[in-house]
């Protein structure tokens, strides 16, 4: 993959307690991968826990650590309730759309 | 003064007069089909049924996997009542309980000074609570939500393994005043 290429992760389904730990090994292989860019995609999440949320957290310092670019788009319905109970929506790096961190993305 | 979780026997919440009762084997891979078995009880007005049985399912969980160590030896026991106005939950496991209580409220509360300030570099030590006994799967922030959601509270017992929380939800205006 090339240095400037993103990575789109779109999540189907629930990031539960029996799934979560999918997303975070995803992007682990993605990382030994060299991709440097990602976006999640979570248009399609019904349900989240704190597993998901946790994988989230990790996912997004692990890269803030190695100064890798991420975005977490589409939050909505209780996905979104629950991130805001966790007070985390200034944390994670959100936006409304896939688009719009794309159009973030382009310039970095 | 930001929200605590308690340690109160005689608080209110443990009160489990007229509320329903169900307990389970701890079988971890069953947690959210228990959690559907209790939310089925909530009346169809609730709103956010969705996040009500995500919540739930965090404290079956602890009781289940951190409690009684997903054992299916030990049972955990659940008492619920739900209608329009209130969802009250107490759920009791056999382990030895969360006895790290004072260390998380400590730990919450910087996390909340961390918010306040809008210190999002600091926050990034504060964003999960783990203990040695945490695994990859831990999310470790069930708790933080938790008091956010039960507005009416989130209580252990002294032995810590008896969690009773609370949730009122704002009353409708049922009428209209059309003049004295």
């Amino acid at each position: 993959m090339k240095s400037n290429d993103i990575y789109i992760i779109d999540v189907n389904g629930e990031m539960d307690l029996y799934n979560s730990y999918k997303l975070k090994d995803l992007v682990i292989k993605m990382l030994d991968k060299k991709v440097n860019k990602f976006i999640i995609n979570l248009n399609n999440v019904e349900y989240i826990d704190s597993s998901g949320i946790g994988a989230l957290i990790f996912i997004c310092s692990t890269l803030k650590k190695s100064n890798l670019n991420l975005y977490i788009s589409n939050i909505r319905g209780s996905v979104k309730k629950v991130i805001e109970l966790t007070k985390l929506t200034g944390y994670l790096p959100l936006t409304g759309t896939v688009q719009e961190a794309l159009e973030l993305l382009k310039n970095v | 003064m930001s929200k605590v979780i308690l340690k109160d026997n005689d608080h209110k919440l443990f009160n489990t007069d007229k509320m329903f009762y169900k307990e389970f084997p701890s079988d971890f891979r069953q947690i959210r089909y228990f959690t559907l078995l209790i939310v089925q009880k909530a009346p169809p007005e609730i709103k956010e049924l969705n996040l009500l049985e995500q919540q739930i399912s965090e404290l079956i969980k602890n009781a289940v996997k951190h409690g009684n160590k997903s054992n299916p030896e030990k049972k955990i026991k659940v008492w619920y009542f739900f209608s329009q106005d209130e969802t009250r939950l107490v759920v009791e496991d056999e382990g030895a309980g969360f006895t790290k209580i004072d260390e998380w409220n400590e730990f919450n509360s910087k996390r909340q000074d961390c918010l306040e300030n809008n210190d999002f570099e600091r926050l990034a030590d504060y964003v999960a609570y783990t203990t040695e006994e945490s695994d990859y799967h831990d999310g470790g922030n069930a708790m933080f939500a938790a008091l956010e959601f039960w507005n009416e509270g989130v209580v252990f017992t002294e032995k810590a393994n008896c969690v009773a929380v609370g949730k009122t939800y704002p009353k409708k205006q049922k009428g209209i005043t059309i003049g004295e």
